[in-house]
């Protein structure tokens, strides 16, 4: 299985549905991108990621330096 | 006496007996019914809560659209569900003055959040307890969009009034692990950073299925060393809302009524890909890398119930949530100091457009109000649309404001564009993000020195029209 937002086959079963066996949930451990075996993911072109966009988005808060 | 809820459920009662909740019974998908439902609902006049009780592979139900109309916000404020959107804006204020009252710290054993536990970090499961599900079709996962989330300083632990009580939107990443997006400018960050600069642990609450007015003042921008809690009580006019200690953490109190607590902490030092997210704009805010959350301990009621709202183009359940309470904290700074003021509508689009209305104390007044408002903490960056109304026009009436804008705007004179001035990121107009253009229209009526050569007489209503407003109100409640 492939993720469908940057192509990483790092995608670990994270939830399986706890009534019933009806479905489970995916996430990729490369973009964190999840989503539910009945849902067909269809990602926008321009939210797509590759290793080296995930490298570089900006990061929110910014990581403060460690007191001395 | 105004009526108080102390928990969800009583609030969804009080919905239920007023025709403003429906429940769905049939099985449903969690994509894309409940998202769809909550689309639905902010789409009608007075959209009611919608509650799922089927969920496909879920044990618990869902509610969303609970603030969604201003019927539902009336009800939430114990007012009648038809109270108009000054009424209540006026109400807000004469309880705002309340603050601060102490809340009421409950026992363990009283407190109904704490009917069941899951103590053991192996144990636990998010999906176990919330039926999660996408709201917009490209968000990058499951999120908790309107949980009320509770944190301490990390250098005043103990400080009651630095306890932040807030809402940030939370992605589910896993059965013990969320990511929460804590902005450089919100009262979260702040203690993040103090924590962060010793790789410390951040301890957090994360609570889900609260009383309504704790997830209002969760969601009001008050001062960093204003307890939210204090404010619950001077809005539920002088009755202390209930809150208990936290199973882990002494300085952190969670709602006593909530219908789950998720105990854990921010992981110092991390952040992780998150989003996107379809924000309150109506677009989607794209993927950043932000804070995770690691969940150690639960407490839940019994049949918990899933509280979380739609959000998208607006109007959507979040645009009736952040309305007034956007509203009143810009009216009390303006008012200090120009008391001419007579309401401040700041609910389109978080503030970013406004509308006041005004006495006029003199010529040239109306810009002076625009000035004022862009110049408070939340106007200066936030506002870009700014009219200006007489006393007599009720700036939540958009039909008299038009009737402003057509009868006492000369563009010539009363249009101004100031470039180049502090701006709100989210707005997808500003550019550079951040930076936007101020638009103040003035339609305030022209008072001396400025000329006013064409003069108007204003009509006056009928005598004894607001008898007969009485009367029609009270027929039509009988029919
Ligand atoms: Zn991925």
């Amino acid at each position: 299985m492939k993720c469908p937002r940057c192509d990483s086959n790092k995608i670990e079963v994270i939830a399986t549905s706890p009534v019933g066996n009806v479905w489970e949930v995916y996430e990729c451990m490369d973009c964190f991108y999840s989503w539910r075996s009945t849902e067909t993911p269809n990602i926008h072109e321009k939210f797509k990621l590759t290793k080296e966009q995930i490298d570089n988005l900006p990061v929110i808060p910014p990581v403060p330096p460690l007191d001395k | 006496m105004a009526k108080v809820y102390q928990d969800l459920r009583s609030f969804l009662t009080t919905l239920e007996e007023n025709g403003q909740l429906v429940r769905i019974k049939d099985e449903v998908d969690p994509e894309p019914d409940i998202a769809a439902a909550g689309r639905a609902a902010a789409n009608l006049e007075n959209g009611p809560a919608v509650l799922f009780e089927n969920i496909k592979g879920y044990p618990y139900s869902v509610v969303t659209n609970v603030h969604g109309s201003w019927a539902n916000h009336a009800l939430m404020l114990g007012m009648p569900k038809t109270a108009s959107t000054k009424e209540q804006f006026h109400e807000i204020n004469r309880r705002w003055d309340k603050y601060p009252v102490k809340p009421e710290i409950l026992s363990r054993e009283q407190a109904p959040c704490k009917e069941n536990t899951i103590d053991n970090p192996d144990e636990i499961n998010l999906f176990d307890i919330l039926p999660l599900y996408r709201i917009n079709e490209q968000d990058g996962g499951f999120f908790l969009s309107k949980a009320s989330i509770i944190t301490a300083d990390p250098t005043e632990p103990e400080n009651f009034d630095k306890l932040n009580v807030g809402t940030y939107r939370i992605q589910v990443k896993g059965r013990n692990r969320v990511g929460i997006q804590a902005l450089a400018f919100h009262d979260i960050a702040v203690q993040l950073e103090a924590a962060e600069r010793k790789n410390e642990k951040v301890p957090i609450c994360i609570t889900v299925g609260n009383s309504p007015l704790v997830t209002y003042m969760a969601s009001t921008p008050v001062m960093y060393t204003q307890n939210e809690y204090e404010f619950v009580g001077a809005l539920q006019d002088g009755v202390p809302t209930r809150i208990v200690k936290s199973d882990l953490f002494d300085n952190l109190y969670v709602p006593a009524g909530s219908e789950v607590v998720l105990e854990g902490y921010i992981e110092p030092r991390v952040r992780e890909v998150e989003g996107p997210f379809g924000e309150f704009p109506g677009s989607y805010s794209g993927s950043r890398r932000q804070c995770v959350i690691t969940i150690t301990h639960i407490t839940h009621r019994t049949n918990p119930i899933f509280e979380n709202l739609y959000l998208g183009i607006p109007w959507t359940e979040i645009d009736f949530l952040i309305a007034l309470n956007t509203s009143v904290p810009l009216y009390q700074q303006i008012k200090r100091d120009l008391p001419e003021v007579q309401a401040v509508n700041a609910m389109y689009t978080h503030g970013i457009g406004c509308i006041i209305s005004t006495k006029v104390r003199f010529g040239g007044f109306g810009k002076e109000v625009a000035f004022r408002l862009l110049s408070t903490p939340h106007g200066g960056s936030y506002s870009k649309i700014i009219i200006i109304v007489d006393e007599f026009v009720d700036p939540f009436n958009l039909p008299q404001v038009m009737w402003a804008l057509t009868t006492r705007v000369r563009p010539d004179k009363d249009v101004v564009v100031i470039p180049n001035c502090p701006g709100m990121p989210l707005d997808p107009s500003s550019y550079p993000a951040g930076i936007h253009s101020k638009l103040i229209i003035d339609a305030t009526t022209p008072k001396d020195p400025e000329p006013n050569p064409r003069e108007a007489e204003l009509l006056e209503p009928p005598a004894g029209y607001e008898k007969y407003e009485a009367l029609i109100r009270k027929l039509m409640a009988e029919m």
